[in-house]
């Protein structure tokens, strides 16, 4: 079991490694690179960009630029720039370590262009707001999914499948900036009015979330910051949540279904198991294994799949600051957001295995 | 099952003969006119079409037939296993020890199955529950009918492992499915069925999925703990040769319908209806030997185009005009001995001698 | 239920002049048995004639309904944020120039079905390729090409959309579709892998590599059709999918240029 997860882990490295290349390659093909911005500027000449290059190490080949962006070369020799470096204070004690402290791997993602913030601070401010507005949506369809995709396969055929059937063609053909719009439409709009357009939060009676002073004003009025946020999730969630029921309660009922038309659910019937049990154990313990690796798949989304949501309801999340950074060609903060969101999903896929094989017997480790 | 109320009406309101509990007490389990049908897209398929049989306690009967003869379906019906949609129990009654489980509430039903009746299934490797070690799927059979503790249970399930002859009984209880073979996921399902004592067990077609020589080694458990409870039990195949060695009685299906019946050494040695003698023709024998092995000559006709008058005719080498009437079950000599064949009618005295010939070179190629 | 199992072999059209109770005699290839089954199957078949009913629209109607980027409509005084479906236009105008929705639905499905099942059918074939030499072959090509899905499958794939469509994109769809291609196919791949697993401890297949058929012949003549109704229904959604992400980039503005209409044109016309 922890030689397949150490195996599992290992396996990480390459795709971790490719990941990285993929986000390199956008740097390359950044328009203007790192010295566009001085494109425009008359004063500077020719010789300062050069200058500039030869000091980030801009003139040197690329494999050679990537690895000191990675951060494994360096000022210190090789590899042993990849290790932790830097000064650090532990309990009174001085602690110098001897590799490298810049490049991702030391968590320096550089700086945003647009406001010249370091990108791990942007991306630190904006995943919470993604965290909680793609949380909340992710669990209650997950739950909406199962109950509804298991409902539908027990009751096969039945008008309840039926019409679960059709929802779920509607929720799948539903663009979410149709659905939002429209949501936003009805029940922000006059003449109902009994949802914020859009927002995290009001922004005359609470202060900017992430905040020091919204949290002052949370712990001192829990119930009111709460309600405040939760008006505001409301219309976000529900779009999410009915455009992403669809595909996850049809792959519920096809793996119940499945489960349901095994020979081991007729050996269960034929000793006297309850209906209920028969569905609620036997079959839901074995239709739960592909469900768990597909919500394992699932997990990148509550990094981005809320993009067109966040833009629609102006949540200030991820979603929304990758949309401004690609329109201001930010690439920096760009290939910190697609590094950070794909690490976390390889983990997240690690995590699903791991359940997996906690859950299905059958898997062996070796 | 509205059908299948309105017919049990009318059969009340017409006050119908042979309605009611068998007379016989040691009658275990009776079937009567059972019809059961399957609604599928082009039609429906009739199954088991007016099938009747009946088992004593401690008894046992095999229903023989080739596939899609209804044998399954006949058990999974008893059981009242039948998905619904698409099947359907049309008609009939299913008398055990005085109750006619058609009538039962499913909650009555659920009591009965896996307790009273216990049911083994094709199909060894796929019918025990991955997700669970053997001794969870065991003692779940012993608590859902006995009220015991969970350590008793695990006790019984040790019990009927090792009664079933399977090795380490202790160790085994902690195994998951995928841990065993074949043969040892059989015997676990015949020691799951046997858990509760049940007074009927069913096994379908049991040992279809298994090597030969693990076919004989279960062959001979199912035997020797059916003498050792004295469970009845009702045994399904298409293979002659199993039933042989195993139970007293034998039932022959074809197209839904019983067409011949008696005791196993009858029915073996003197067929009365031609299907069985071609079913015992395609037996390889030890007289055979060198010669080709002879099948019945067409396939089993579709469900949805069943001829008219009896179902085996356009296969009969024996058929003649009369054959495009249905025949009943006519009783041959001796009580408990019917065949569904014209052959079989007074009157027919030169058919049935011609007849009669044949089947007795069969049964001398075979048998010897 | 094995009674039931004759149903698909023995339909009424393979009852011949002289009554024949018997079953499945008459034989029919894939394709036609597919092609049975499928026009039996009334929401199949509605579906089929909706889909071709929206290309034959997508191919005519332009002609009828032609859209041209600088003809601006005559503004009408209170459409100023759209106007409700009425005579003139059936589905309303759009908010500020008052395009005809109607006409840029007509137009756009050109473009929209192109990118759709160009970059489906692009994403099929690669993913097929990678992932059936994965899943045959096995060892370390399979674990070479599986990390390559795995990063790609890593990567939040909208954002990445996004960034190329922005970076390189001038408003090209035919960019649109390559990329949406060449970052669908990781999904089609570990498909089509995990079936090839399956598929490849098949016996026929041990069957054919025992007469000494070539890999390559085994790969696409053996194992691949049976792994084809998977492929088709996953590709199937694709389209859908691609075609409502095509939707969101230029919903974003960063997709096929406001010249050439697309699906996505009435939601940001403004």
């Amino acid at each position: 079991m922890i030689k397949y997860i150490i195996r599992r882990a290992l396996q990480a490295i390459p795709v971790l490694l490719g990941i990285s290349l993929v986000t390199y390659f956008i740097l390359l093909i950044a328009p203007g690179g790192p010295t566009g911005r001085f494109a425009q500027n008359p004063n500077i000449t020719a010789a300062q960009i050069e200058a500039f290059k030869r000091r980030w190490g801009l003139d040197q080949p690329i494999p050679i630029q990537y690895c000191r962006w990675l951060g494994v070369c360096g000022d210190k020799p090789f590899l042993i720039n990849a290790l932790p470096g830097g000064t650090f204070e532990l309990a009174g004690l001085k602690i110098d370590l001897p590799g490298g402290d810049n490049g991702i791997l030391h968590g320096d993602f550089g700086y945003s262009i647009t406001d010249g913030r370091p990108v791990v601070d942007v991306i630190a401010e904006r995943l919470p707001p993604t965290l909680i507005l793609s949380g909340t949506a992710w669990v209650i369809w997950i739950i909406i999914a199962f109950l509804a995709g298991m409902y539908a396969a027990v009751r096969c055929y039945s008008l309840f499948d039926s019409a679960l059937t059709i929802f779920n063609y509607v929720g799948f053909s539903l663009p979410t900036f149709w659905l939002g719009i429209v949501l936003i439409q009805l029940f922000s709009a006059p003449p109902l009015k009994w949802f914020p357009v859009g927002g995290m939060w009001t922004t005359r009676t609470v202060p900017p979330f992430g905040t020091e002073r919204y949290w002052d004003f949370f712990w001192a009025q829990p119930f009111t910051a709460l309600y405040d946020l939760g008006t505001h999730l409301v219309l976000p969630v529900v779009t999410l949540v009915v455009v992403n029921i669809a595909f996850d309660s049809r792959f519920v009922r096809a793996s119940m279904l499945d489960a349901l038309g095994q020979d081991f659910v007729k050996t269960a019937r034929a000793k006297g198991v309850p209906e209920r049990r028969v569905v609620f154990k036997h079959a839901l313990r074995n239709a739960m294994l592909p469900v768990v690796t597909n919500i394992g798949l699932e997990i990148p989304f509550l990094f981005t799949g809320a993009v067109v949501t966040e833009t629609i309801f102006s949540w200030p999340g991820m979603g929304r600051e990758f949309i401004n950074a690609v329109g201001h060609f930010d690439y920096p903060v760009l290939m910190g957001i697609l590094l950070i969101t794909s690490v976390f999903v390889v983990f997240a896929n690690l995590l699903a295995d791991v359940v997996y094989v906690i859950v299905d017997p059958r898997v062996k480790f070796d | 099952m509205s059908r299948l109320e309105a017919a049990q009406e009318r059969r009340a309101e017409a006050g119908v003969p042979g309605s009611g509990p068998p007379q016989a007490s040691d009658v275990l389990l009776e079937v009567r006119n059972l019809r059961t049908y399957f609604h599928v897209m082009d039609g429906t398929v009739r199954a088991v079409d007016g099938v009747d049989f009946k088992i004593n306690r401690g008894g046992t009967l095999g229903l023989v037939g080739e596939s899609g003869c209804g044998k399954s379906v006949t058990a999974h019906a008893i059981m009242r296993l039948i998905e619904t949609p698409p099947g359907e129990i049309a008609e009939g009654e299913i008398w055990f020890d005085g109750r006619d489980l058609l009538t039962l509430s499913d909650e009555e039903m659920r009591e009965i199955r896996g307790g009273d009746i216990a049911m083994i299934f094709q199909e060894p490797m796929t019918s025990l529950n991955p997700v669970f070690t053997v001794g969870d799927q065991i003692s779940e059979a012993v608590r859902l009918h006995q009220k015991v503790s969970a350590r008793e249970a695990r006790d019984r399930a040790i019990e009927s492992l090792r009664l079933v002859g399977l090795s380490a009984p202790e160790r085994r209880v902690r195994q998951y499915p995928h841990e065993l073979s074949g043969g040892m996921r059989q015997r676990v399902l015949i020691a799951m069925a046997l858990s509760c004592s049940p007074k009927l067990l069913i096994a379908d077609e049991p040992t279809t999925a298994l090597d030969v020589t693990i076919q004989a080694q279960i062959l001979e458990l199912i035997n020797d703990v059916q003498a050792q409870t004295g469970t009845a039990l009702l045994l399904i195949t298409h293979d002659l040769a199993v039933v042989a060695e195993t139970v007293q009685t034998l039932a022959v299906m074809y197209a839904g319908r019983i067409v011949e019946t008696g005791s196993v050494e009858e029915v073996l040695l003197n067929p009365r209806m031609p299907y069985t003698q071609g079913l015992l023709n395609s037996i390889p024998g030890e007289k055979k030997r060198g010669k080709a092995l002879s099948a019945i000559e067409g396939v089993v006709p579709s469900p949805f185009r069943m001829p008219p008058g009896c179902k085996f005719q356009p296969r009969c080498p024996h058929q003649w005009e009369r054959c495009t009437m249905e025949p009943d079950l006519l009783e041959v000599g001796r009580s408990e001995r019917r065949a569904r064949c014209w052959l079989q009618a007074p009157g027919e005295i030169e058919r049935r001698r011609t007849y009669d010939l044949a089947a007795a070179a069969t049964v001398r190629d075979v048998i010897g | 239920m094995d009674t039931t199992r004759a149903t698909d072999l023995a339909g009424p059209e393979s009852a011949g002049p002289a009554p024949d109770y018997e079953v499945g005699l008459v034989s029919l290839n894939q394709w036609q048995i597919a092609w049975r089954r499928f026009r039996r199957h009334k929401l199949a078949m509605f579906g089929a004639f909706l889909f071709l009913g929206i290309v034959a629209a997508a191919i005519a109607l332009p002609f009828i309904w032609p859209f041209d980027f600088y003809t601006i409509p005559t503004p009408k005084p209170n459409c100023r944020i759209g106007c409700p479906p009425n005579p003139d236009n059936i589905f309303g105008t759009t908010g500020g120039l008052q395009r005809d929705v109607f006409t840029l639905v007509v137009n756009g499905a050109r473009v929209s079905l192109a990118i759709g099942l160009g970059a489906a059918l692009f994403g099929a074939i690669i993913g097929s390729i990678v992932g059936g030499v994965a899943g045959y072959f096995g060892g370390w090509v399979d674990n070479l090409l599986m990390r390559i899905v795995d990063a790609l499958l890593s990567l939040p794939l909208l954002f990445v959309i996004l960034v190329i469509a922005r970076f390189l994109g001038s408003g090209n769809w035919l960019l649109i579709m390559v990329v949406f291609a060449a970052f669908g196919w990781p999904g089609v791949a570990r498909l089509v892998r995990s079936l090839f697993l399956t598929l490849r401890n098949e016996v026929f297949v041990e069957a054919a590599r025992a007469v000494g058929v070539s890999s390559t012949r085994i790969i696409f003549r053996h194992i691949l059709p049976n792994a084809v109704s998977p492929i088709i229904v996953a590709s199937t959604l694709a389209v859908a999918g691609v075609i409502v992400g095509e939707a969101f980039v230029s919903f974003l503005g960063f997709g096929v240029d406001v010249t050439t209409p697309t699906w996505a044109t009435p939601s940001r016309t403004r």
